[in-house]
């Protein structure tokens, strides 16, 4: 049997919807009457056991799951890293230097010239703290740094 | 009468200078972020969501609805002058527009799809002038039931227009529901699944959800290397089409306008899905449809038409009901709360200068694009020789500060990294994450209005089905499951099933 698309899709919404019925055993169902707090999520968890069951067995017609491209799974790697590091060092660092390193190492990565790259994250970062520091009145996280 | 009246008190907030700038500001940003490819509407408007927070509710909802409308104007630019959809909508004006482009003919198209998104951005707000008072008059007859049931339908009706299967649409709609129980449980005070997260308590918000899924996911699955970025700029005195190409746009601009704005009144991704209905009944009803692909004026004209009526077409269950019909309309409706305006049956009586001054900055709005967007054409074309590996760290950065200023949480911003990884696999498995949104919106409205009929009931679910209003919208959603359930049982090709090929072989072309 070839793997379909709609196979792991519907296979992973199973195994979701019973991760969380798993989490969900202190949360009260209530009656159908009255329902209680931890009705409708285990509700919601069964309809998705249907429709991921329903796409496990109609799956057939679905893209082959060797076909689907993962051509762009570095670059989508790349990004979410950087990202993620950047996120995590936003409140501790600030918004100039978090971005300024974050922007660079996004444009580096790409390939493009170092210098560039830098004058351009550093120039964005200033600029768009300023737009919403002073014109905007809304202020972004300074950071340790006070900046 | 009195609508009249009310309109003029809308044009008199509308045309405030401080609400016209706002207004001016809105659809500048809504074309830019219309012409760059992987910016979409969604994300321009949960991006620039905190920095309406210092504004009054009126100009903050015009400038973010300017931001929608405005950028389904600037998606037909890239269509037309690079067959890169700046925008969903547009996938289906890259096909003729391109072609128009390849004949010279780029100046045309691209006035043709701004007069034709004028015309049909003017033809839906006057239709929602009309409509929207009434409804919202007649919708405060609903209760609690009335509204389950409304919302039952909206899932529903999400399920049955969608062009994939019914099963992937309700899969996704129940996951939106789910995440949208997480955080403290209104009736009884339980924490649901916040994992002693203190700010999961306040559930989880549309906007990192949204900006995750449509903005991030976009962008991890877009490498630098994919973006080619040839541009064909047209002269100014290019722009007027000949009097052949102007007959031949006229009808299918009126169709365009009529059928994008009755989609654009049901939930899901209206204006996506009434460009390629438009674009199919088009090459349907014209003489030579052998031209369609070719650079048939029909083939732009429809499509355009029906995207910006629909756009519009979409504010009226959300002013009206206080019911979003898709993403962008959830997170307009967010935008409203945050600024403590409620929208819904009471938006009309309640705050009459932010109803008819919103809807009166859709009639001004729809000039001020069309004088942007033909005249400084050349200009937004620059944006894009912008290289995307400059432009795509930008993004991020502005969906990060996006996401960050609306609670001052980076547990939101975490939130935003899931939900993108979440949508990159998405649209690995061919899944649209549109439903999802949907359900995490409607999911406390629904789960508390479902409560609170059993509540007046004392537990008994026959309140559903003894009011009429409840009643009658619950036999229409029978009627639409039970429609969708035959196509799924025989496996029959029926015009959904023939839509989704249509859009994968014109996407494909």
């Amino acid at each position: 049997m070839t793997l379909r698309a709609d196979h792991v899709a519907g296979g992973a919404a199973i195994a979701a919807a019973l991760a969380v019925l798993a989490v969900s055993g202190d949360l009260p169902f209530g009656t159908l009457a009255f329902p209680g707090a931890g009705m409708m999520p285990k509700l919601i968890c069964a309809l998705m056991i249907l429709f991921g069951a329903i796409l496990l067995v109609r799956g057939g017609a679905s893209t082959p799951f060797s076909d689907v491209g993962w051509s762009d799974l570095p670059h989508a790697i790349r990004v979410l890293a950087i990202t993620a590091a950047a996120v995590a060092l936003y409140t501790t660092l600030g918004f100039i230097v978090t971005m300024s390193l974050m922007l660079f190492a996004l444009i580096a990565l790409e390939g493009r010239n170092l210098v560039a790259a830098a004058l351009y994250s550093v120039g964005i970062s200033l600029l768009t703290y300023g737009l919403f520091t002073v014109v905007l009145k809304s202020p972004l996280e300074q950071g340790i740094l006070g900046f | 009468m009195e609508t009249l009246d009310s309109l003029m008190l809308g044009f008199s907030v509308a045309l405030r200078p401080d609400v016209l700038w706002y207004g001016f500001l809105g659809c500048l940003v809504g074309t830019l972020v219309g012409v760059l490819p992987g910016i979409g509407p969604l994300s321009g408007i949960s991006i620039l969501l905190p920095v309406t927070f210092g504004l009054d509710a009126t100009k903050a909802i015009v400038m973010l609805a300017g931001i929608y409308y405005g950028s389904q104007y600037g998606g037909s630019t890239t269509s037309i002058l690079m067959r890169i959809p700046g925008e969903a909508s547009s996938v289906m004006t890259c096909i003729d527009g391109y072609a128009m482009a390849r004949k010279g003919r780029a100046g045309a198209a691209l006035c043709i799809a701004a007069v034709g998104s004028w015309i049909a951005g003017t033809f839906g707000v006057v239709v929602l002038t009309a409509i929207a008072p009434p409804l919202a008059a007649f919708a405060l007859r609903f209760g609690p039931p009335e509204y389950t049931a409304l919302l039952v339908l909206g899932l529903i009706f999400l399920a049955y227009m969608s062009s994939t299967s019914l099963p992937r649409t309700l899969l996704m709609a129940a996951i939106g529901l789910l995440l949208g129980t997480i955080g403290i449980d209104n009736l009884t005070g339980h924490f649901r699944y916040s994992f002693d997260i203190a700010e999961l308590g306040d559930g989880i918000g549309i906007v990192p959800v949204a900006v995750g899924l449509f903005g991030l996911g976009e962008i991890l699955s877009t490498p630098s290397a994919t973006v080619v970025g040839e541009v064909m700029a047209p002269k100014l005195r290019e722009l007027l089409p000949n009097r052949e190409e102007w007959r031949q746009s006229a009808w299918p601009i009126a169709r365009g306008s009529v059928l994008g704005f009755l989609i654009g009144l049901t939930p899901g991704s209206a204006h996506i899905i009434s460009s390629f209905l438009s674009y199919a009944v088009e090459r349907k009803l014209s003489r030579h449809p052998e031209e369609f692909g070719k650079g048939a004026v029909a083939g732009v004209a429809g499509p355009e038409s029906a995207n910006n009526s629909a756009s519009t077409g979409a504010f009226v269950p959300m002013l009206a009901l206080g019911l979003p019909t898709g993403p962008v309309t959830a997170v307009l409706m967010a935008a409203l709360i945050v600024h403590g305006v409620q929208p819904g049956p009471q938006l009309v009586n309640e705050h009459p200068d932010v109803f008819w001054g919103f809807v009166a900055s859709m009639y001004v709005g729809n000039v001020l694009l069309l004088l942007l967007n033909l005249p400084l054409v050349g200009l937004f074309v620059n944006v894009l020789r912008i290289p995307y590996s400059y432009l795509y760290p930008l993004v991020i950065m502005f969906c990060v500060i996006g996401v960050y200023t609306v609670n001052n949480s980076i547990v939101d911003v975490w939130i935003m990294l899931i939900m993108g990884v979440l949508g990159y696999l998405l649209r690995k498995l061919g899944l649209d994450p549109a439903p999802l949104v949907l359900g995490l919106v409607i999911s406390p409205t629904f789960e508390l209005s479902l409560r609170q009929s059993l509540i007046m009931s004392n537990g008994y679910w026959t309140i559903f089905f003894t009011r009429p209003i409840a009643l009658s919208l619950f036999v229409i959603a029978a009627v639409l499951l039970l429609l969708s359930l035959l196509a799924l049982i025989r496996r029959r090709a029926d015009w959904r099933t023939k839509l989704a090929q249509a859009e994968t072989g014109e996407a494909a072309q």
